[in-house]
């Protein structure tokens, strides 16, 4: 049986097991459901993911750097999207010489896996009815972070499996970087969990739903960006971070380490690393929606609407650091990582919770 | 300046009897070069005697080495000149013998000497005695004989075993023993601004060494030139080698050559044509290198390289009306350029004006962007240092120089052409690192903007019964033989000087160039020792090479 619901909206597999089977659900019932619903759940982050590396990537590149971009193929150029499957999966899966098989084979599908799997306690709001979240534990925060740190073990398993210098410098740049930029990041999400006092997902979006101040009839929710934005700023930069995108993109840093640990991956394997990583921007988007964003909510349109929206303007952001801001070095990353963000992010936990503490 | 320095100086520029006292009896005989007088000096007093003329002399700038062969000996000249005053000119000629041509290195006086006798050993042949690592350097290390000495076989097929092959790759566990990570940096690499090959050690993230092996571009340059007419056929060559869009200013470095050589007088209103188009050239050339690196610093894809790519797009337009192409020019003839302005010039002029009055705006643009980006300054600032001594050592000239504080630049200190009419400043900066030599390139801009600005105001004012583009020149030149003339102008990247030796014919028998980012790469070790690898990247950017000319 499924665990008991903590709060009304019915999860997903159970609204699909209800659909197939009935009311009385057996155990492969279940399992059959909950198969089905991550699948659906993975379909819509990887149709996400390409929409956003073949065609929304370079036309919002383009329009930051006064180009055109991709329009060509079918209207504004969106036929390059099957297009761009079709020829990333022909191409020649190239494996040099030396390479650690299993952990290089391994290393492009647990990046993927990782990022998907975060989804899986998201809430991604309601559609037609159907609320769109596959699992909602009391420990949901804790294991989206769990899960995507995953990522950095795929990064590193690429990078020192690939037998190429460039791939191995990626790979322990990867884990400096990550190390250095998770711990403020994990402490900045704490500081909201004190506000909420709860880890689930489902709860914290809930809490965010109340009226924090009417200006002019204008009436803003308690969104934690709203509440406490400083925390909101350190979660975007340490997210830019965590995704590796500009000012912070310093395990691939093309102009430097060709493209790190990606060096030596073609074909499908790229577009495992390649889709993981959108997909790893959209699992930021995400863990912000929900923890500073509100969640799914929104007015007049269907929550699902609001999140996809809101998971697309924090790529938009990554897009638009990664044209404008220049990437920092080694060095000073882990600088501003273990003595700028940490302190500051410690510095916010303790104040948010001083003032809870005091005021609540 | 010592007080012997002083008393070689006149008025006139150097006293060469002086010279010939300081240098005593180690000058065998000597020679009247058209730029300078040449010092014959005995192979083995090669170094003590530059090391009098630089310590004593004042001559801290050694310009080119250049290695030729004659029937009945090989011979190097030094051309020294000084960056206080680039008009003082010397040459210390030293020929050796043709069965073991032998001589003294220079690389223990000047470091810039090092890559030049290199260069000589492997093109000509001559090999010097105390060269601390004299190894090829444009061609490969397989390759069997000097193709620019008389005895080379030219008909001769390369034919190298694979196995004799070095495979690049054998040195991978260099200091297998030690901490450092042996990696090559090219010659297929996202930042090596072409094809440039550096053989990095690393310990960490941090250079231990990096040795820049180049030649990959090599297109046998100086050969092409010595098989060319002075009159038509040299000139195309030019263009292709600073091909990123400093065209005109490579142009210019022939024809001032040719030109002293064969005593054409250029008509004024050609001249300023000349200094026109050529400081678009350099606005053009100095876009190219704002923009590529940002690109270095930035990542892949940054607003700021298509913003600079866009700009230069407008320069190309202006160049493309005036000389019918983008990129390899041809704009340039001796005594003069080869057709006037366009038609209707009103329209063309305007189109430079509203460039002009656009490009401050621009210009203020990018500082927004990039200049007072404090990501940016902490990138650049202190990094890839270059300080004034190792910058004069290294031979390094224009923007590198500049921004390391040593105020040369050939315009003003050698002028030519139409600049000493014009009101403009070189530009400085006391850094000597990566953001000192950003910055002297963007002030550049502005200040070739000014030069344009003042040429068009006295173009649009030319008696329409004056516009003479060309004076009269031969059909064929001959040039008396044996008259050796070393020239330089200052092109986009540094002094581009070019050596001629004639020899009767209607031909050059020796041409050689002295490209400015040769020697500017050449200090890209000393530069980047003990940086992190992004900052070597960031210093190779900001030396601004380009491969077409160092490998020529």
């Amino acid at each position: 049986m499924f665990a008991p619901l903590q709060s009304d909206p019915v999860l997903l597999p159970e609204t699909i097991a209800r659909l197939l089977f009935g009311s009385e659900i057996a155990i492969w019932q279940e399992a059959v459901a909950g198969f089905l619903a991550a699948f659906l759940i993975a379909n819509i982050m990887l149709a996400n993911a390409g929409v956003a590396g073949p065609w929304a990537k370079r036309k919002i590149t383009a329009a930051f750097t006064d180009r055109i971009a991709v329009n060509r193929i079918g209207p504004a150029g969106l036929l390059i999207i099957p297009a761009a499957a079709v020829q990333l999966m022909a191409k020649e899966l190239i494996i040099p010489d030396g390479v650690d098989r299993p952990a290089y084979d391994l290393a492009p599908i647990l990046l993927a896996l990782s990022a998907l799997l975060g989804f899986a306690v998201i809430p991604m709001g309601s559609i037609f009815g159907i609320n769109l979240q596959m699992a909602d534990p009391e420990t949901g925060l804790a294991f989206v972070f769990a899960v995507a740190s995953i990522a950095t073990l795929a990064l590193t398993m690429g990078g020192y499996a690939s037998n190429n210098k460039y791939s191995l410098m990626g790979g322990l740049r990867a884990i400096a970087q990550n190390i250095a930029y998770e711990i403020p990041l994990i402490v900045t999400a704490a500081s909201v969990v004190i506000f909420t006092g709860t880890l689930q997902t489902s709860e914290i979006v809930a809490q965010q739903s109340e009226p924090l101040v009417t200006i002019a009839g204008l009436t803003i929710p308690s969104w934690f960006a709203f509440v406490n934005p400083f925390a909101f700023v350190l979660f975007m930069v340490a997210n830019l971070a965590e995704v590796g995108r500009n000012p912070f993109d310093i395990p691939e840093a093309p102009t430097e380490i060709v493209a790190g640990y990606m060096t030596e991956y073609s074909s499908i394997y790229f577009v495992l690393f390649y889709m993981g990583e959108f997909i790893h921007i959209f699992l930021g988007g995400a863990i912000v929606a929900t923890v500073f964003l509100g969640g799914p909510a929104g007015p007049v349109l269907p929550g699902f609407i609001w999140f996809i929206i809101k998971i697309w303007a924090v790529f938009l952001f990554t897009q638009w650091a990664r044209s404008a801001v220049p990437r920092v070095r080694i060095d000073q990353l882990i600088e501003i990582g273990w003595k700028g963000m940490l302190v500051l992010s410690f510095a916010n936990l303790v104040l948010t919770a001083v003032i809870v503490g005091v005021m609540l | 300046m010592s007080s012997y320095e002083e008393q070689l100086d006149t008025a006139e520029g150097v006293d060469y009897d002086a010279i010939a006292d300081l240098l005593g009896d180690r000058v065998v005989r000597r020679e009247t070069h058209l730029n300078a007088e040449g010092f014959v000096v005995r192979p083995d007093q090669v170094a003590e005697s530059l090391t009098l003329l630089r310590e004593e002399a004042g001559f801290d700038h050694l310009s080119m080495v250049t290695a030729q062969d004659y029937e009945d000996r090989y011979e190097t000249i030094y051309h020294l000149t000084k960056y206080a005053d680039r008009t003082h000119e010397v040459s210390v000629v030293v020929p050796t013998d043709p069965e073991n041509p032998v001589s003294e290195s220079a690389a223990s006086v000047y470091k810039t000497a090092n890559w030049h006798e290199r260069e000589a050993y492997d093109l000509v042949g001559v090999e010097y005695d105390g060269h601390p690592d004299l190894r090829r350097i444009l061609l490969p290390e397989t390759w069997q004989g000097h193709p620019l000495s008389s005895d080379y076989d030219q008909d001769k097929p390369q034919i190298v075993q694979f196995d004799e092959h070095k495979n690049p790759l054998e040195d991978d566990h260099r200091g297998a023993d030690s901490d450092t990570m042996f990696l090559n940096i090219g010659p297929h690499h996202p930042a090596t601004h072409g094809v440039l090959h550096l053989k990095t050690v690393l310990d960490g993230e941090q250079v231990a060494d990096v040795d820049p092996d180049i030649g990959y571009l090599h297109r046998c340059e100086e050969q092409m030139c010595q098989q060319g007419t002075y009159r038509h056929q040299i000139m195309p060559y030019p263009d292709r080698w600073d091909y990123a869009s400093a065209g005109l200013l490579n142009e210019w470095a022939y024809a001032r050559v040719a030109e002293d050589l064969n005593d054409i007088e250029v008509p004024e209103y050609a001249q300023i044509i000349r200094t026109m188009s050529a400081e678009f050239c350099r606005i053009a050339a100095h876009l190219l290198a704002v923009g590529t690196f940002a690109l270095d610093i930035y990542g892949d894809f940054t607003a700021i390289f298509m913003y600079a790519m866009r700009d230069r797009e407008k320069v190309q337009n202006i160049l493309e009306d005036l000389t019918g192409q983008r990129m390899m020019f041809n704009y340039f003839r001796l005594g003069g350029v080869v057709w006037d302005l366009p038609e209707p010039r009103e329209e063309w002029f305007e189109n430079i004006r509203d460039f002009l009055d656009d490009l401050p705006g621009t210009l203020e643009e990018y500082h927004d962007l990039i200049t007072t980006n404090e990501i940016f300054q902490t990138r650049v600032i202190g990094t890839g240092v270059l300080d004034p001594e190792d910058a004069k050592q290294f031979g390094t000239t224009g923007p590198v120089a500049r921004a390391s504080g040593i105020d040369y630049d050939i315009r003003r200190d050698d002028p030519y052409g139409y600049y000493d009419e014009l009101d403009w400043n070189v530009v400085t900066e006391e850094g000597g690192d990566n953001y000192a030599r950003f910055l002297v390139r963007m002030q550049e801009v502005e200040e070739s903007a000014k030069i344009i600005s003042q040429c068009v105001d006295l173009l649009e004012d030319w008696p329409e019964d004056e516009r003479n583009i060309q004076s009269n020149v031969p059909r064929t030149l001959k040039p008396d033989p044996d008259t050796e003339v070393y020239r330089a102008v200052e092109g986009a990247k540094g002094e581009l000087g070019i050596y001629i030796r004639s020899d009767g014919t209607d031909k050059p028998g020796r041409f050689k160039i002295r490209s400015p980012c040769f020697c500017n790469l050449s200090a890209l070790n000393a530069m980047s020792k003990g940086e992190y690898v992004p900052d070597l990247v960031a210093t190779l950017g900001s030396l601004d090479v380009i491969l077409g000319e160092v490998d020529r």
